[in-house]
């Protein structure tokens, strides 16, 4: 998935998010999962999809 | 440490610095842990880097953030699911993830405020976006070789697993959707690794 031009970049980027923090292989053990730097990440994941809404409530 | 980034079956190793340790029949590909905090731009190249490994490869991408000591540790982590992954990778073996949102009109107006909004108009409006994300979904996962729908807010939010050479066909497919059902505001994206395929329940 190449990133095109910023609007579609950013709706990209949701998409991105959605599959990195809710998809992929879940592996238990002696694993250590990088919570603190994924917290942020939910941040900026609602000020996007807000960003996005408000972005189309202007179309 | 190490980041795990991905499981395949494929003994290619990736360029330095990923790594890749054979685990059985299976490989855990990886890159070094590394600090930096997760911008958009550092998720972008993780995912660049996901793309790269996925052209040469089929792949089953892990959860962001998963991280082990070193390559022993990712062995013995993946061990006791070697054959429920080998299994995984065969489901996906050739395809690609592809996501569709589709947003309503009435997502444009306020929501009414409880009590505005009778039972029979709830119901009705319910009714209708069910109707509404049947009618993007059914021909999309028509043209998939497996489909699912993902919570959300939207009329529909699904991704669909689609063979790597379907693809041009499935984008001419939401294509002409998005013509037909005006009403709908539609955004595909991809192709993705397939991350919403990768665990067993998940099509």
């Amino acid at each position: 998935m190449s990133a095109g031009p910023l609007a579609e970049r950013d709706v990209a980027l949701v998409d991105l998010l959605d599959r990195l923090l809710g998809g992929g292989v879940v592996i238990v053990g002696d694993i250590t999962l990088a919570a603190a730097n994924v917290d942020l990440v939910h941040v900026s994941l609602r000020a996007l999809v807000s960003s996005v809404e408000t972005a189309r409530r202007q179309l | 440490m190490i980041e795990l980034l991905a499981i395949t079956d494929d003994a290619t190793p990736p360029d330095p610095p990923l790594g890749a340790v054979r685990c059985g029949r299976l490989s855990v590909l990886w890159a070094p842990a590394t600090e930096a905090a997760l911008d958009a731009d550092a998720l972008w190249q993780r995912e660049v880097l996901l793309e790269q490994l996925m052209e040469r490869r089929d792949l089953l991408p892990v959860r962001l953030g998963t991280l082990v000591a070193d390559e022993r540790a990712a062995c013995e982590a993946i061990a006791p699911r070697g054959e429920e992954l080998a299994r995984a990778l065969e489901r996906v073996r050739g395809a690609v993830e592809l996501s569709v949102r589709a947003l309503g009109a009435s997502d444009d107006a306020p929501s009414p405020a409880p009590g505005e909004q009778t039972g029979r108009e709830y119901l009705r409006d319910r009714l209708a976006r069910d109707a509404l994300a049947r009618e993007v979904h059914a021909p999309l996962a028509a043209a998939a070789r497996a489909s699912v729908v993902l919570d959300g807010p939207e009329v529909l939010r699904a991704a669909y697993l689609v063979d790597r050479d379907e693809v041009d066909a499935f984008v001419a497919r939401f294509r002409r959707l998005q013509h037909e059902c005006s009403s709908v505001a539609m955004v595909c994206t991809g192709p993705w690794p397939p991350y919403s395929f990768a665990e067993e329940g998940d099509a």
